[in-house]
């Protein structure tokens, strides 16, 4: 009784899928070959990366997508938080969840790249799905087993997105950019922002400088008070915009802007990875985020999860989240940029599907 | 009846009362405490793999443990044992990484510089305390700082190799971890490591029940100025108790960065220095203890996310439990305090009653 419920709430889902979900990965030709609802009786668990679930950045996207996938089908869902980061305390979550039933395993960051090349063969009738990275043997030779889907995202192409925005908003003043590690998905971010700060100055006449001094790296993704003193250095040399892609230390930069806010500065943020519109609320309504450059972590894993219920899994294959099918771009809801600007930004997405417009994924002559 | 409660049972009543809040919390969120300790241990101990599991993760903490431990003899606080660790590993996989030799050898050199590079990070504070009287929890802490960012600048300058965070991975042969170990454990992560901590736990034990050199460290650990008039060189032991303190965290760094683990991540500091502190504390500060309480703890580590996978109690219970029996240690002071004085107030009466008969 319960499962044929599920299996018609999850047909309905499929249905609303059909209507609603535009940039979703799920196109009309393979929704036709799909044979509705032959497999809800497995668990999926997830283990975390650095960091809490509530990290409004990697795990929490990863896992609103699994307990999304989970409701909308049926399936249990569990998460487990590894004592470290060493591939030895994610082998032992993997083998925890794996004893438990759960074996459908859902991995972000790519700290998990040797703990799931020995997982793939260690737990033959499990299933992995690793979110920014690819299983190799530490030697970077992608060896992604038939159990393993491996997704990259275009960060590029978000942060292109993200620094248009921003530009075509502020139309004057200067940007500056506070990274994490200096890791290839906070890299892209930066170098597709540069971009996209460039594009809108050699397309639409705006006047956005930045200077190199500017575009640091912290050297982690925790360290807030660290983030709070390098946007206040900024600030204080007259930037007005500063894109954050830095975790914790973001949440840092967050909390000066909102502080200068509060004493009636004009300054803003640019989020990442998730809407982080409602981290930056300030004074009650307004929020200093100016808009944030997504990385649908969420659709990811809710996509991988939906594939299995239809057992059509993509083992063996390493899936590129872009503006193609949706999976990167900034928030539905933009309060604080003009209706023109959204319009704009609109544009040049169509003409990065189009292919009109390329966003190199390399530094080039960008700042580093 | 007897005056003072043996240190053992203290730590056994503690553990306890850990446990029973432990279950007292897991009833509070309506989950069968029964169930959840049975998964909690089956977690750690339900088979060879989950054993071997267990007892690496122990390894460190054993070492971090008596580092502590060695430390509180002489009455120091040791909270650098982090930073002592970091820089022993990050030593032990500079010569992993960098140095060519037949594979004995290239083990005994590694364990050797880690022990060199954890006595170094121990030694300056015992210097500064010896000499400038700089208290050693201060200079501990700023120590773990500069260890970190050393570890950051060294790592990514001389041995990362794709990744920005992280050294490149250690080849099998420079590892502590050996087929027939891992094998007997079923691909567990068990390496060397145990047996190195085993063998400084009976070094420890030997040098402060033993040596005159223990001696000296533990009396100048009860009393400074009495040390002192007896004509114990007070600062030479302040310094010889870091430095071997320091050894022993180097040495859980070898442990840890080349047998647990492969490589170094930059911009963390290990935990189980931190974690030394509790398991020093539950141990009671002796070599043993600190050997059964990291074993304790080891099970409690693995145990804990088959526990939160198997029931809905969240893996935070297992390290409130932890966090509850570390409070109880430190208070099972305060119970001995309490006893002593009920005693000492029933003989006060029983004297007083004696002197009006």
């Amino acid at each position: 009784m319960k499962k044929s419920l599920s299996i018609i709430l999850s047909l309905m889902l499929v249905v609303a899928l059909l209507a609603g979900c535009s940039g979703g990965t799920t196109s009309k030709s393979s929704i036709e070959k799909m044979t509705p609802g032959s497999n809800l009786s497995f668990k999926v668990g997830m283990v975390t990366d650095a960091g809490t679930i509530d990290d409004k950045s990697f795990n929490q996207g990863t896992w609103e997508g699994v307990v999304q996938a989970g409701l909308d089908f049926g399936l249990e869902t569990k998460y487990l938080k590894p004592s470290g980061t060493t591939q030895a305390e994610y082998l032992t979550e993997i083998g925890n969840l794996y004893d438990a039933g759960y074996k459908f395993i859902v991995c972000p960051g790519f700290k998990f790249e040797t703990t799931i090349f020995e997982a793939q063969t260690k737990y033959p009738d499990a299933k992995f799905v690793l979110i920014d990275g690819y299983p190799h043997t530490g030697d970077y030779n992608p060896v992604v087993g038939s159990n393993v889907v491996s997704i990259f995202f275009a960060e590029n192409e978000s942060g292109f997105y993200a620094g248009l925005a921003a530009a075509l908003q502020l139309k004057t003043g200067e940007v500056g950019f506070i990274g994490g590690m200096e890791i290839p998905a906070v890299q892209k971010f930066n170098w597709g922002f540069q971009q996209g700060i460039k594009y809108a100055n050699d397309t639409y006449d705006t006047t956005i400088t930045m200077n190199a001094e500017n575009f640091v790296y912290q050297g982690s993704f925790d360290n807030v008070a660290a983030g709070q003193q390098l946007a206040a250095g900024m600030f204080d040399k007259g930037v007005d915009a500063i894109f954050c892609a830095a975790g914790g230390v973001g949440v840092g930069a967050i909390n000066e802007a909102k502080q200068r806010a509060n004493n009636g500065e004009k300054v803003w943020i640019i989020g990442v990875d998730v809407d982080q519109y409602s981290e930056g609320i300030y004074d009650g309504t307004k929020s200093i985020i100016l808009t944030s450059a997504m990385k649908k972590i969420d659709q990811a894993s809710y996509d991988m999860i939906l594939d299995e219920t239809f057992n059509r899994f993509q083992g063996g294959q390493i899936l590129t989240f872009d503006s193609t099918n949706g999976g990167v771009g900034i928030p539905v809801e933009n309060p604080n940029l003009d209706k023109s600007v959204v319009t704009k930004v609109q544009d040049a997405f169509d003409k990065v599907v189009a292919g009109t417009i390329v966003v190199a994924a390399e530094q080039g002559n960008l700042f580093k | 009846m007897k005056k003072e409660l043996n240190s053992a049972t203290k730590s056994i009543i503690a553990t306890l009362l850990g446990l029973l809040a432990g279950a007292i919390l897991m009833i509070s969120i309506g989950s069968n405490p029964f169930e959840g300790f049975s998964y909690l241990f089956k977690g750690g101990l339900m088979n060879i793999e989950r054993i071997g599991n267990s007892i690496a993760t122990a390894t460190t903490l054993i070492l971090t443990g008596l580092s502590v431990a060695f430390a509180f003899k002489t009455g120091l606080f040791n909270i650098g044992v982090s930073g002592q660790m970091i820089i022993g590993g990050l030593c032990a996989t500079i010569i992993g990484l960098k140095v060519d030799m037949a594979r004995p050898l290239l083990l005994f050199v590694m364990l050797l510089v880690a022990i060199l590079g954890g006595a170094i990070w121990g030694i300056i504070p015992g210097l500064l305390k010896a000499k400038f009287n700089v208290h050693e929890v201060v200079s501990t802490i700023m120590m773990n700082w500069i260890a970190l960012w050393v570890t950051y600048y060294t790592v990514q300058t001389f041995l990362k190799d794709v990744q920005e965070t992280q050294s490149a991975d250690l080849q099998i042969y420079a590892q502590l971890k050996v087929p027939w170990l891992t094998e007997l454990f079923n691909g567990s992560s068990i390496n060397l490591g145990i047996f190195i901590a085993l063998l400084a736990v009976i070094f420890v034990k030997i040098i402060l029940d033993k040596t005159t050199l223990g001696f000296e460290l533990k009396a100048v650990g009860f009393n400074k100025e009495a040390a002192r008039c007896n004509g114990i060189a007070v600062n030479r032991n302040v310094i010889l108790s870091m430095m071997i303190a320091g050894a022993l965290a180097g040495l859980a760094g070898l442990t840890f960065y080349t047998g647990f683990a492969k490589n170094i991540q930059i911009g963390i500091l290990p935990s189980q220095g931190f974690d030394g502190i509790a398991v020093a504390l539950l141990g009671v500060t002796s070599p043993f203890g600190v050997l059964i309480a990291s074993l304790f703890f080891g099970v409690l580590h693995t145990g804990k996310g088959f526990m939160s996978a198997m029931t809905d109690i969240p893996p935070q219970i297992a390290d409130t439990i932890i966090a509850i029996i570390i409070y109880f240690t430190a208070t099972s002071l305060l119970i001995q305090r309490v006893w002593t004085k009920i005693l000492r107030k029933r003989d006060n009466k029983k004297t007083e009653e004696g002197g009006k008969n």
